[in-house]
């Protein structure tokens, strides 16, 4: 006669206790992971101001394979100082420039063979986040990670519009970041760039209210800028028409004092450049690079002076 | 005696396994920017994606203040979106320098 399930011929009912005390033990770490205390986002301001700023970047948020290493790489290129987040996530560090919050950096290790693209995600203010997300929705964006509210920072949404560009709406629980000139070392500007930035413009414009102005640009290519509260918040440029790879996406830029050495500074800390020091229409470099782990941003001068080079 | 062991360990594993299974959704969220979703555990963009090849001429930053050189048509052409109107001088970014009391110390 074969043994019933549960029992041993030769030793009765020992396996059945080992079961149990494994599954007990099983239920215990289920229960331990689900009282974890989860992160715990500090406030973009405190103290908290009634100021709001729909259609401003916010904030922004990099997911990377190895936070030590962008820790450094940040810290090296702008002095960013860490702060890590207290939670049983994984770890979460709030990068300041002279003590103000300027960006998260959550660690998420992958594997080479996941073949994995780290990116910076903007977070674009909005004063009711699910009435903007449902009117993405409504205009062709896709519904990435749903509405939900996080202690202390506020409610947010996570969308591709319809171009397939990532970004987040964020409606902060303790007001807006004030409109003031970014220091060296914050971010300054955001950039879109997508397939068709006239469609881009008008999508963002009925989520955001944005004003939109046309740039002077080549015949047959159209720069944009969206603009809130009178003053400039993006621009939106084509694509590179010869980049077949290119993908819609946000980029967003850093103030620097002197970009070239900005850039030279970051390929000397493990990163790489994407677009070499140029001249821009505001009398400034502007410049593309990536941080070790391949996520992109733009480094841009802003000098205080109105002396300024003029583009030809 | 020997019944009810299995009966319990089958519930504790189901419990243990709901538990987990639901903490891991929701409960360990790292970073308030992703959980998931359609670009899986994270945001990234898509392996491979360039960045770059800009011509001359490509330019992506904002005018400095008052700087009115070159405003575009503002109102001519048909466009997706409501172009601002042609009396709006062309914004650029704030200026002004923080005074202190806000952001966190």
């Amino acid at each position: 006669m074969p043994p019933r399930y549960g029992s041993h011929p030769a030793t009765g009912s020992r396996p059945v206790l080992r079961r149990g005390v494994l599954a007990g033990l099983i239920g215990l770490a289920g229960v331990t992971s689900a009282t974890a205390a989860p992160l715990r986002f500090p406030p973009l301001l405190d103290p908290a101001v009634p100021d709001r700023h729909p259609g401003k970047v916010i904030f922004v948020e990099l997911v990377t394979p190895d936070l030590a290493a962008a820790r450094r790489f940040y810290a090296g290129l702008f002095g960013w100082t860490f702060r890590d987040v207290p939670g049983d996530g994984p770890a979460y560090a709030e990068a300041l420039i002279d003590g103000r919050p300027v960006a998260g950096l959550v660690n998420r290790p992958f594997a080479a063979s996941e073949h994995r693209q780290p990116a910076w995600l903007s977070f674009i203010a909005a004063r009711d986040v699910d009435a903007t997300t449902q009117t993405a929705l409504q205009n062709g964006a896709k519904l990435l990670s749903a509405a939900r509210d996080h202690p202390d920072i506020g409610r947010r949404s996570v969308l591709s519009d319809p171009q397939g560009a990532v970004f987040a709406i964020l409606g902060s629980s303790s007001g807006d970041p004030p409109d003031m000139l970014a220091a060296p070392g914050a971010w300054i500007w955001s950039s879109l760039i997508t397939r068709d930035p006239d469609t881009g413009a008008a999508f963002y414009q009925t989520l955001f209210g944005y004003e939109v102005f046309e740039l002077p640009a080549a015949p047959g290519v159209e720069h944009l800028l969206l603009a809130s509260d009178g003053y400039a918040r993006a621009s939106i440029n084509p694509l590179p028409a010869d980049q077949p790879g290119a993908h819609p996406h946000w980029l967003n830029f850093i103030r620097v004092d002197d970009a070239v050495k900005a850039a030279a500074q970051a390929v000397a800390l493990g990163g790489r450049m994407l677009v070499g020091p140029r001249l821009d229409r505001h009398g400034g470099k502007v410049a593309v690079v990536a941080d070790p782990a391949g996520a992109p941003f733009g480094l841009l001068e802003w000098p205080d002076t109105e002396s300024k080079e003029v583009p030809k | 005696m020997s019944t009810l062991f299995p009966r319990a360990s089958a519930l504790l594993v189901a419990f243990g396994v709901l538990i987990a299974v639901a903490s891991g959704c929701a409960v360990t969220d790292g970073g308030y920017g992703y959980e998931g979703g359609g670009l899986g555990v994270g945001y990234y963009e898509p392996y491979g994606a360039v960045y770059g090849g800009w011509a001359p001429g490509y330019q992506v930053a904002p005018f400095r203040g008052g700087d009115m050189r070159g405003r575009g048509g503002g109102g001519g052409g048909q466009h997706a979106f409501r172009p601002a109107g042609v009396s709006r001088s062309m914004p650029s970014i704030p200026s002004g320098s923080r005074s202190g009391g806000h952001g966190r110390r």
